[in-house]
C-alpha cells in the first residue's frame, strides 16, 4: 500500500480506474496505518462530493436485485449518467471468506465504461460495512460518478445501515403466492422511499399488480418519514426493461421535492451527525479494547465471569472503571 | 430371512474379529447405504424386478435379445479443428470398423459465432471442428454418403443453422431428407444447468427444440431430433441419482413442449433418445441405466402413448471425461475399460469410449485407436454379448436399481412441484444441487477418501509425458476466415439477405425455423448470420451465476482430524494475511473464451471461500480484456484462469499482457484446468505464476497461492 495520500487523491480526481479501485481497497483496509492515510484522502476529496444521487437498493434473495441494477444502470448510462454500483456480499462467519458473484449477473454493466461496479465482502461487523461503504461512496463521487447505487442483501440490519447513508432507499420485491407481506420486515417499510415489484412480466403481470395493492395497503399503516413524500409502490420488469424509466422519474421527483423543501440537506446533515456519533462509539470501543490495563485484566475477569465467581454487572463496572481510573492520571 | 442368514452374520462377525458386518456398510455419494452382502430378501416387494428384456418397463433393456442379437453401436465422438482434417479422420475410422459418426464442433460454432468474430479469436477449432457455412459442412462430409451413414452431432446452441447446413449438404449430395439417419443433441435445458453453450433465453430455445421435432416428424422420420443428456450433468459433478432425475425431468419437459406445440405423443416420442455418462462407480452406473429405463416408462404413462416405443428409453453412453487424469495417464485406458463395461452391462444402445489423453488434449490417432479397440475387444473377444442383461436377477444390482428409482423419483416429484424442469432451472435448484455434489466430491478426493490412483494415491515421482500431443495451430482461424470471405463473395447477396429476413420473420411469428434456415443455408448464409437473424427477435441469454458455500469444508468436518487441520491451517493463513495487510487475500476466478464448462471455477470459488479467501467470479465467456478490467476494478491480488478447451496458449498470455498495459502488472495470474505439461514452460515464460492441472487438491493450490501472496505482501 502506498504511503502518500496525494497518490490516491490525484488518481481519484483524475478518474483513473486503477487508482479508484486501489483507493477503495485502502478505505476498506482494517489496518490502522491504512485508515490513517484513508482519513486524509477522504478529507481532501470531501469538497468534490455531495452532488451525486445516492440510491440504496435492497430486496430478498431472488427479488432480482442484480438484474434490476443491470437494466436500470444500463438505462442510466444511456441517459448520460455515470453510475457506480457498490455491492455488499455477506462474508462467511465460519471461514471469513466470501463469494463475490455480482458481476456475473451484471454482465453488460460490468463492461460498460460509464459504469463502475465494486463488490465488497461485508467482513465481520456491521460497523465495518457502514464505514467502508459510506467512504467508498464519497470516493466514487469525487471520481465523477453522479449516481451511486448501494446494493445490499436483505439480511440482519444491513438495510437500515444502508438507508442511513443514502438519499433514496428502494425496496425491491417480487410477487409470490399472495403471502408477500410475510417476507417484508416492518423496519424495512419504515425506511423505504419506494417499493418496486419486479418481475412484472409474462404470466406474472397480474400477480405483480396484486402484490402492488397489498404493499400499498401495508404502507398506509406506516407513518411516512416526510410530510412531503408518500412512498409509492410501482411495478417493473428488469428482464423486459419496462417500468424502469418510471422508477428513475420517481427518484428524480423525490430529489426535487426534498431539495426544495430543504429536507435533503437536513437528511444529509442528520446522516452526518449520526455517523459522527457512530464513530465516537466505535472509537470508545476501540480505546477500551486497546487499553493496556484492560488487555491485561480482561482474560482474568472473563474467566471469573465464566466460572460464576463474578457477576457480569460487577465485571462490567470494574472494566469501565479502569478507563475512568486511567483518566485521573 | 433367507435360510442361513443368521449363520452368515455369525461367520461374518467372526471374520471381522467380533465387529458387526454392519460396520462394512458404505455410504455412496448418492447417500445410499450399501451393505457388504445381498440376498433374496432384499428383493421382496420391489416394483423394479421381474420383467424380461424387450418388455415394459424395459428395466432389462429395450430389445428382447439385446447384444446377443446385435451389439451396441460403436460411436466415437470426434472433431478436429478443420473440416478437412475431421473428414480424413472420419474416413479412417469408418475403414477401421466404426459404424456411426459423431461430430464435435468448435466452441465458437456452438455459440453461433463465425470464425471472423473477434470475440472468439481464441476458440476457433478448439474442442472440435469450426463450421461457418455450408461450404465447410460439404468438406466435412466429402466422400461420406449421408444416405448410408448415421451421423450424430453434438450441437445445442447453434442447432438451427448447423442442422440446416447438414440437411442442405445432404441434398446437394443428392440424398433425400427422408433417408437421413442420425441424432442431434438439441438438449438445450442442460446447457443452462451445466455446459452453458446456449445462445438464446430458455423460452425461445424451447421453441427451437419443438420446431425441429415438428420438422423432422414430417420430413425426416428416421432422424432422432433430440438426445436428452445426462452426461454433462454427471461431468458437472452430479451423482447417479441426480443425473438420472434431472435428465428424465428434462425429457418430460421436452415432451410437454412438443405436445403443447400440437404434436401427437406417438409421432415424436419414439424418436427421443438419451445420452448418459458413466463414471467409475461400477455397479451404481449399471443400476442407474436400468433405473432410468424403468422410470422413463413410468413417467411417460401420464401422456397415454399408444405405441410401445414411445415409453422405451434408448440411450447413448459416454465414459466419463472427468474421471480421466493427467497424472499417470495410461491408467485412463483401464478406467475407460471399466466404465465401458458398466455401460454395456447397463444395456446401452451405443457407446463412446474416451481416449486416454483427453485429460490433457484432444485425442491423437493412437489414443483414438486404443479407445475404439476397447469396445471392439469387449464385443468380439470377451463373449459378454452372448446373454441379454446378464446382471438381471443379481440381488445387489436389482436392489440398487430400485434404490436409484426411489431416489430419483423423489427429486422428480420435487421438480414437478416447482412446475417442471424449466421452472426448476429458473429457481436455480438443480444447479445448486449439482454444484454441491461437485464440491463434496472434490473434498473427498482432496482428503483421499475417494481414491484416484496416480493422483491422490500411488503418485509417481518426476512424471514425464511420453506421448504426442495434438495441437491446434492458429492458421486454422485464418483459413476459416479466408473461406468465409470467399463464400460471401461468391454468393447471391440479395437472395441471401432475403433468406435471413425470412428467418427473422419466422422467429417473430410462427414459421418453422428449421425450414427457413435450410433455405438460408443453401443461399450460403453463415452460422453467425443465421444466429444473428434469430437473435434480433430472441435476444442473447445471460447466465446468472450462483455458488454454493460450505459444501467443501463440510466434507472435511466429517473427516479425520488430520485433514481438518489442513483446512484450519489455510484458514489461519488467510486470517493472518488479513491482520498483516488489512484485507483478506482476494482472487478472481475467470473462464475466458467460449468454453462453458464451469464446474472447475465453481468448485474453486466455493472451496477458496471456505478457506477464507474473498473470491470474485467473472461472468462466463469473457475476453482477456474484460477479465483484466474486472481484476483491476475489483482490485484482486490474483487471477485464476480456468481453461479446459485448449485456449490457454492465447488467452492467458493476453490477460497478463492486458493487466500490464493497464498498469496492474502486480496482479498475479495462475492457470488451471486441462493444460498439457509441454505448454507449462510457454505459460511460465509468458508470466504465468502457477499452473494447477486436474487432480491438484484445492488445499494444495490454495497453499501455493498463499506462499506467493505472503512473499509479495507480507514482507
Amino acid at each position: 500500500m502506498h504511503k502518500d495520500s496525494s497518490y490516491y487523491i490525484q488518481g481519484v480526481l483524475d478518474n483513473n480506474r486503477l487508482m479508484l479501485a486501489r483507493t477503495i481497497t485502502l478505505v476498506e483496509s482494517i489496518l490502522s496505518t491504512h485508515q490513517e492515510i484513508a482519513k486524509h484522502v477522504i478529507n481532501a476529496l470531501l469538497p468534490y462530493t455531495g452532488k451525486a444521487v445516492r440510491l440504496g437498493i435492497t430486496g430478498v434473495p431472488g427479488a432480482g436485485k442484480s438484474t434490476f441494477i443491470e437494466s436500470f444502470g444500463t438505462m442510466l448510462t444511456t441517459l448520460g449518467h455515470r453510475v457506480a454500483v457498490l455491492a455488499i456480499d455477506p462474508s462467511s462467519t465460519r471461514s471469513g471468506g466470501s463469494i463475490l458473484g455480482d458481476k456475473t449477473r451484471m454482465e453488460k454493466l460490468a463492461v460498460n465504461d460509464m459504469a463502475f461496479i465494486r463488490p465488497s465482502p461485508s467482513g465481520g461487523s456491521l460497523g465495518g460495512v457502514a464505514r467502508k461503504t459510506r467512504e467508498t461512496m464519497l470516493v466514487c463521487e469525487a471520481a465523477g460518478f453522479d449516481v451511486i447505487i448501494v446494493e445490499t442483501v436483505g439480511v440482519g440490519q444491513s438495510e437500515t445501515t444502508v438507508a442511513s447513508m443514502v438519499d433514496f432507499f428502494l425496496v425491491l420485491q417480487i410477487s409470490g403466492a399472495g403471502d408477500e407481506l410475510q417476507g417484508i420486515k416492518k423496519g424495512v417499510l419504515e425506511v423505504a422511499d419506494a417499493i418496486v415489484v419486479n418481475k412484472a412480466d409474462g404470466d406474472n403481470v397480474n400477480r405483480a399488480k396484486l402484490a402492488k395493492r397489498q404493499y400499498e395497503t401495508a404502507l398506509h399503516l406506516v407513518t411516512p418519514s416526510s410530510p412531503n413524500w408518500t412512498p409509492p409502490v410501482m411495478t417493473c420488469s428488469a428482464l423486459e426493461q419496462t417500468g424502469l424509466v418510471e422508477v428513475w422519474d420517481t427518484i428524480k421527483s423525490h430529489k426535487r421535492i426534498m431539495t426544495s423543501s430543504g429536507e435533503l440537506d437536513k437528511k444529509r446533515q442528520d446522516q452526518a451527525m449520526s455517523w459522527m456519533w457512530f464513530l465516537v462509539n466505535e472509537g470508545l470501543e476501540r480505546w477500551f479494547y486497546q487499553h493496556p490495563e484492560i488487555q491485561k485484566l480482561l482474560p482474568e475477569i472473563k474467566q471469573a465471569v465464566e466460572e460464576g465467581k463474578m457477576a457480569p454487572t460487577r465485571a462490567a463496572d470494574d472494566l469501565v472503571a479502569i478507563l475512568g481510573k486511567n483518566l485521573l492520571f | 430371512m433367507a435360510t442361513g442368514y443368521e449363520q452368515w452374520v455369525e461367520m461374518a462377525t467372526k471374520q471381522m474379529k467380533g465387529k458387526s458386518p454392519d460396520t462394512l456398510n458404505w455410504k455412496s455419494p448418492e447417500g445410499i447405504t450399501v451393505k457388504p452382502m445381498y440376498c433374496e430378501d432384499d428383493l421382496k416387494g420391489l416394483a423394479t424386478v421381474g420383467s424380461l428384456p424387450g418388455m415394459a418397463p424395459y428395466t432389462r433393456g429395450p430389445m428382447a435379445t439385446m447384444y446377443a442379437g446385435r451389439p451396441w453401436t460403436i460411436r466415437q465422438y470426434a472433431g478436429f479443428s478443420t473440416a478437412k482434417a475431421s473428414n480424413e479422420f472420419y474416413r479412417k475410422n469408418l475403414a477401421a470398423g466404426q459404424k456411426g459418426l459423431s461430430v464435435a464442433f468448435s466452441l465458437s460454432t456452438h455459440r453461433g459465432y463465425d470464425s471472423d468474430n473477434p470475440r472468439v479469436a481464441g476458440d476457433i477449432g478448439k474442442a472440435g471442428v469450426a463450421i461457418d457455412s455450408i461450404e465447410d459442412m460439404k468438406i466435412l462430409f466429402d466422400g461420406i454418403p449421408l444416405d448410408k451413414m448415421s451421423v450424430s452431432m453434438t450441437m445445442n446452441g447453434a442447432v438451427i443453422p448447423i442442422l440446416a447446413m447438414w440437411i442442405a449438404t445432404a441434398e446437394e449430395q443428392g440424398v433425400k431428407q427422408e433417408q437421413l439417419e442420425g441424432t442431434i443433441q438439441n438438449d438445450i435445458l442442460k446447457e443452462y444447468l451445466t455446459r452453458n453453450t446456449y445462445i438464446y433465453p430458455p423460452e425461445p430455445s424451447m421453441r427451437i427444440v419443438s420446431d425441429i421435432m415438428a420438422y423432422a416428424s414430417k420430413n425426416m422420420p428416421k432422424y432422432n431430433t433430440i438426445s436428452i443428456s445426462g452426461y454433462h450433468i454427471m461431468e458437472a459433478g452430479a451423482d447417479s441419482v441426480l443425473q438420472c432425475a434431472f435428465t428424465l425431468a428434462d425429457g418430460v419437459e421436452y415432451v410437454r413442449a412438443a405436445i403443447k406445440s400440437g404434436m401427437d405423443i406417438d409421432t415424436f416420442a419414439p424418436r427421443l433418445s438419451f445420452f448418459f455418462g458413466v463414471g467409475m462407480n461400477f455397479f451404481m452406473e449399471i443400476a442407474m441405466l436400468r433405473a432410468a429405463r424403468f422410470l422413463w416408462h413410468r413417467l411417460m404413462q401420464q401422456f397415454n402413448p399408444k405405441k410401445a416405443q414411445s415409453s422405451m428409453l434408448r440411450t447413448h453412453v459416454q465414459t466419463s471425461g472427468w474421471s480421466l487424469t493427467e497424472q499417470d495417464p495410461y491408467n485412463n485406458v483401464i478406467r475407460t475399460t471399466i466404465e465401458a463395461m458398466s455401460a454395456v452391462l447397463g444395456g446401452t444402445q451405443s457407446l463412446h469410449t474416451n481416449s486416454f489423453d483427453e485429460a490433457v488434449c484432444l485425442p491423437t490417432e493412437l489414443s483414438a485407436r486404443i479407445a475404439r479397440n476397447t469396445q471392439i475387444i469387449i464385443q468380439e473377444e470377451s463373449q459378454i454379448c452372448r446373454v441379454a442383461d446378464p446382471l438381471g436377477g443379481s440381488y445387489y444390482v436389482e436392489w440398487l436399481t430400485n434404490q436409484i428409482v426411489e431416489g430419483a423419483q423423489k427429486i422428480i416429484d420435487e421438480i414437478e412441484e416447482i412446475g417442471g424442469m424449466a421452472k426448476a432451472i429458473e429457481s436455480g435448484m438443480p444447479k445448486m444441487r449439482i454444484e454441491e455434489s461437485a464440491a463434496r466430491r472434490q473434498a473427498r478426493i482432496d482428503q483421499g477418501k475417494d481414491v484416484i490412483v496416480g493422483v491422490n494415491k500411488y503418485r509417481l515421482k518426476d512424471e514425464k509425458m511420453d506421448f504426442d500431443i495434438l495441437e491446434v495451430p492458429d492458421s486454422v482461424r485464418l483459413e476459416q476466415i479466408d473461406r468465409i470471405n470467399q463464400t460471401k463473395k461468391a454468393r447471391d447477396n440479395a437472395k441471401c439477405q432475403a433468406c435471413l429476413e425470412a428467418v427473422t420473420k419466422a422467429a417473430a411469428g410462427n414459421g418453422n425455423l428449421l425450414e427457413v434456415a435450410i433455405a438460408a443455408a443453401k443461399a450460403r448464409a453463415t452460422v453467425g448470420e443465421i444466429s444473428d437473424a434469430m437473435e434480433k427477435v430472441f435476444g442473447r441469454f445471460v447466465a446468472t451465476t450462483q455458488c454454493v458455500s460450505g459444501a467443501y469444508s463440510s466434507e472435511y468436518s466429517e473427516a479425520s482430524s488430520d485433514s481438518a487441520q489442513v483446512i484450519e491451517g489455510i484458514r489461519k493463513r488467510t486470517a493472518d494475511f488479513l491482520a498483516k495487510t488489512g484485507r483478506r487475500p482476494r482472487i478472481l476466478v475467470t473462464k475466458m473464451g467460449q468454453d462453458g464448462h464451469d464446474r472447475g471455477i465453481k468448485v474453486v470459488a466455493s472451496s477458496y471461500a471456505d478457506l477464507g479467501f474473498d473470491v470474485d467470479i467473472s461472468p462466463m465467456f469473457q475476453t482477456p480484456e474484460e477479465a483484466a478490467k474486472m481484476a483491476i476494478e475489483n482490485d484482486v491480488h490474483l487471477v485464476g484462469a480456468s481453461s479446459l478447451a485448449a485456449g490457454h496458449k492465447t488467452l492467458v498470455p493476453e490477460l497478463i499482457q492486458k493487466l500490464k498495459e493497464k498498469g496492474a502488472g502486480e496482479i498475479m495470474v495462475v492457470a488451471g484446468g486441462v493444460i498439457p505439461p509441454s505448454d507449462y514452460q510457454f505459460l511460465y515464460d509468458a508470466g504465468c505464476k502457477g499452473i494447477y492441472g486436474p487432480g491438484t487438491p484445492i488445499t494444495e493450490s490454495a497453499g501455493k497461492v498463499m506462499d506467493m501472496l505472503e512473499a509479495q505482501y507480507c514482507k
